[in-house]
């Protein structure tokens, strides 16, 4: 048995994937199956004056129609949101507070047969005027929910830092800037939407849901404190799930009326997404407005940072983040750089759009966080009129800083941010490139290098800071060897794309000395799995990673006991290395872990007990800190306003690698998915509340004609906390690049004068701005 | 979204013909184009179903139109409130008549109107265009038949 962590296997779900023969929620067909489909509001909002079903229930093959009012008879019209600060209505009831919300929901024996009755649901509204804008909403002219006390659209706000030294350092710095840096809405659009199966079966007493969801343990919990059904007549199975960004962590209401209508019908319901409720419903992100402030002496040394935020977050304040943390992690905007001060603070208000905001691999607003420092220290650069490596280099926490305590109250595990830096300069080729961009400005070509060196924060997280639903955000691996040394491998999380059944079992064999192709990996089973908090936020390295290797290593004590017992030694002459057991000072005396494991069914020592499994709930002491330093070239046509992405390059620093071409091909996805934040996605709402992106010729996702070929490469500083050193690495992608690519448009047009352009850089931001500076 | 449009037609009758055309819901209801299914619910309104293709938007909506003249006989609004597919739509539409000798009258239209839902997301890619066609349509055809042309649509 050899190495397997650090090794590019290949993944062994893909066969499966490869041949078409994944099994995704909308594959399964029970016998009596009904549909359920949803009935929209047009308006973002308005009265519900009346709902009349009788056209829609006369349908042949309509068994019912649901409304907010049936379920509020039912006392389940209001959702508990995760952090347990709002509730949410499942049906609109009263009113309706976002355009598409959901109305009504028809029941039927085909999906045709339920979205042509839907048509026939008779909804008479009286249209009330919109709040689409959260500076309107902070006027409180309007007040969008009756429900809630005080009177007001504002939410919560938020701070952290010192806010006195702060407004000291930044008015007494000699520079300063100041910019209105917005990250707007936009959408994670996974391939597979949202759907369930939900399946009571009257004479067991049991619920079966098949779900495209991500936390299937927080997910029971969740119906069952919301139903009162026992959690243990609650069975969550989470099948092969077709992508999620983070949108496939939140309940919605499709969920809800399809559990209530097998409840209450006793056969099993069936709902799956439109593109178009999937767009214009579900879980957004972002919608930050950021005042991002800067202060330095004229050195280019940084002295201070304040940002203060206006969140919208639509009509309910149902954003999956932790308890504690209401602006997720934004206090991670200091990023790589060492302020002496700073002070954050959010205040949040209601909208009338729909709910959501910490989706699209985001890691609790670490996304909104990156983009405004990497931008703000861009424009620290160019008013100091000094190279943004310079910049940045200078201001740098340094090596031996770490852990390093931010002035906002995280502390970053490890890194060597200047030599990842360098890493990517040498590269790309960093001083040819200006001295390029030199003569092409001389020319009057615009050609741009953006630079973004990000620090994230991932691995939610410590229990005694993070939780869910009160529920800590432990992970949990379950390992069982069987006789003959293969062996299953279960965890608490739910991957979608991230290759958990190949990298979980690299770690484990990595501990164990055993064939990682020999290891199943099973996950998204409440029956059989450990109780976890599911994947997202790039928590499942750092957090269920630590458990599988932890559990492994319980394994592995177990194991040298029998160890001993086979090589005739006491357990402390018995040593693990080179992935065997060997006696201290006897080299060529050994036994496998295939062998132990044999024996642990066939033949234990007297006084232990028999197998080989055990599990373990790892509470991670601290988050983990990735990082890295992404540099985009571009070409803009000056005629055109077209941005032509020259070079992309990606050097990551996630600790310890445990499959290469897996982590490769998570930043590749997440470089395309920054690249079309950065160019081509938001989800736009004209005045009157009409979301204007509703499908994909409205909201772009870019193919292989418009994505850029990105060039890979690595640092490796591993996390000192984490047993075997990995940070996380999905969201890094996302976090890092799309300031990459506007610093460098920015860059480009710098000539010209133009400063800042918020996101989307569409052909038309930028041609307009070009015109309007020439 | 709120659209706007404007237009004037010269028809060949005399103003009273025109008024007298304009005020009948089952005349009106003749001029609109892609009519699937009229049904007259009194002296001014009636309910219509017409067909709708606006990209993605494909299917039929349901209107009720109902007719405001005023008592001068020279303007007439019309409200048309429907909408189908998910969609809301809230057209106004007002004709001014002026006469022109005893054998002419010039009418000048505009129309306004607010969408909601899917096909707001056309937004102003097709959409103006379409529903510019609908309107000046309608009024071409009111032109037509009170001029003894055959209807545009």
């Amino acid at each position: 048995m050899t190495q397997s962590i650090g090794v590019s296997m290949k993944r062994k779900e893909d066969p499966r994937f490869i041949r078409g023969r994944g099994r995704y929620l909308d594959d399964i067909k029970l016998p009596g199956m009904l549909y359920l489909a949803l009935v929209h509001s047009p308006y973002p909002h308005a009265r519900i004056k009346s709902i009349d079903k009788s056209k829609a229930m006369a349908v042949p093959g309509v068994k019912a129609v649901i409304t907010g009012e049936d379920l509020d008879a039912a006392k389940l019209e209001w959702l508990p949101t995760f952090h347990g600060y709002d509730k949410q209505m499942v049906l609109a009831f009263g009113k309706t507070l976002y355009q598409y919300q959901e109305v009504a929901g028809v029941i039927a024996t085909s999906r045709e047969v339920a979205h042509d009755a839907v048509e026939l649901v008779e909804v008479e509204y009286e249209p009330l005027d919109p709040v689409v804008d959260p500076y309107q909403a902070k006027e409180d002219t309007i007040i969008l929910r009756d429900d809630r006390e005080p009177k007001t659209n504002h939410i919560y706000h938020w701070e952290v830092g010192d806010k006195t030294a702060t407004a000291t350092a930044l008015d007494t710095s000699a520079v300063r800037i100041k910019e209105r840096i917005i990250s707007p809405r936009c959408h994670p659009a996974p391939l597979e939407p949202c759907g369930i199966v939900a399946d009571m079966n009257k004479a067991t007493g049991r619920l079966t849901l098949y779900m495209t969801s991500r936390a299937p343990h927080v997910h029971r919990t969740a119906f069952s404190l919301v139903t009162g059904i026992p959690e243990d007549k609650i069975h969550v199975i989470s099948p092969d799930v077709g992508g999620g960004f983070g949108n496939k962590v939140p309940v919605y209401p499709g969920y809800v009326v399809a559990t209530v209508a097998s409840v209450i019908i006793g056969v099993p319901v069936k709902w799956v997404e439109t593109r178009t409720e999937n767009l214009t419903t579900t879980g957004f992100a972002r919608d930050y407005h950021m005042d991002v402030e800067i202060g330095a002496t004229k050195e280019g040394k940084v002295t201070a940072l304040r940002v203060s935020t206006v969140a919208d977050h639509g009509a309910f304040d149902a954003a999956a983040d932790p308890r504690k943390y209401p602006a997720g992690m934004f206090g991670i905007v200091t990023g790589s750089y060492d302020f002496p001060a700073a002070f954050a603070e959010v205040d949040a208000y209601f909208t009338n759009k729909p709910p959501g905001g910490i989706a699209y691999r985001c890691s609790f607003r670490v996304t909104e966080a990156s983009f405004a420092i990497e931008r703000g220290m861009d424009l620290l650069a160019r008013k100091l009129e000094m190279d943004p490596v310079e910049l940045r280099r200078q201001n740098f926490i340094k090596k031996e800083q770490f852990p390093y305590s931010s002035p906002l109250g995280f502390t970053y595990d490890s890194g060597d941010y200047a030599a990842t830096m360098r890493k990517a300069l040498d590269i790309i080729g960093y001083e040819a490139l200006r001295k390029e961009q030199a003569e092409k400005r001389k020319r009057g070509e615009l050609m741009g290098i953006g630079i973004s060196t990000f620090t994230e924060t991932v691995g939610a997280g410590p229990g005694k800071q993070f939780d869910i639903l009160g529920i800590k955000m432990f992970d949990s691996a379950e390992i069982r060897i069987h006789p003959t040394g293969s062996g299953i491998v279960r965890a608490g999380t739910r991957h979608q794309g991230q290759g958990h059944e190949t990298t979980w079992a690299q770690i484990v064999g990595e501990e164990l000395g055993l064939d990682p192709q020999e290891l199943l990996v099973e996950e998204g089973d409440t029956d059989t799995a450990p109780y976890g908090l599911g994947t997202y936020a790039s928590r499942s390295t750092p957090v269920a990673g630590g458990a599988l290797a932890l559990a492994a290593r319980r394994i592995r004590e177990k194991a040298k006991k029998i160890a001993a017992h086979l090589l005739e030694v006491a357990e402390d002459d018995v040593e693990w290395k080179d992935y065997k057991f060997g006696v201290k000072g006897i080299p060529d005396k050994s036994v496998t872990m295939k062998e132990v494991a044999f024996a642990a069914y066939t033949n234990p020592p007297p006084d232990t007990e028999p197998g080989l499994e055990t599990s373990y709930y790892y509470d991670p002491p601290n988050l983990t800190f990735p990082y890295g330093t992404y540099i985009a070239v571009v070409d803009v046509d000056a005629d055109t306003g077209a941005v032509k992405v020259r070079r992309f390059l990606a050097v990551d620093d996630c600790g310890t690698v445990i499959n290469p071409m897996i982590v490769e091909g998570q930043i590749h996805g997440g470089l395309a998915e920054g690249f079309a934040i950065a160019f081509m996605q938001e989800i736009k709402y004209d005045e009157d509340g009409n979301n204007l992106n509703t499908n994909f010729t409205e909201y772009l996702i870019p193919t292989a004609l418009e994505t850029p070929a990105w060039e890979t490469d690595r640092t490796v500083t591993p996390s000192p906390h984490h047993p075997i050193g990995a940070k996380g690495v999905g969201e890094s992608p996302n976090v890092g690049s799309p300031q990459a690519f506007v610093n460098a448009v920015m860059d480009a047009l710098a000539p010209l004068g133009v400063t800042h352009i918020d996101m989307p850089l569409t052909r038309e931001k930028v041609w307009r701005a070009i015109r309007n500076a020439s | 979204m709120n659209l706007e449009w404007s237009g004037q037609e010269r028809i060949t009758a005399s103003k009273e013909k025109v008024w007298s055309f304009i005020n009948d819901p089952a005349s009106i209801a003749s001029c609109l184009p892609d009519v699937r299914q009229t049904n007259v619910l009194d002296a001014h309104t009636f309910d219509a179903t017409v067909g709708v293709a606006v990209g993605p938007v494909r299917g039929s909506f349901k209107f009720k139109i109902a007719l405001e003249p005023r008592p001068d006989g020279n303007h007439m609004d019309m409200k048309i409130n429907g909408g189908g597919l998910g969609s809301v739509i809230d057209l106004l539409a007002a004709a001014d008549l002026t006469a022109e000798g005893d054998a002419a009258t010039i009418l000048n239209w505009k129309g306004t109107a607010s969408m909601r839902g899917p096909i707001a997301t056309v937004g102003g890619r097709v959409l103006d265009t379409q529903a510019l066609r609908v309107i000046s349509t309608t009024f071409e055809n009111v032109r037509n038949r009170l001029s003894g042309n055959p209807p545009s649509q």
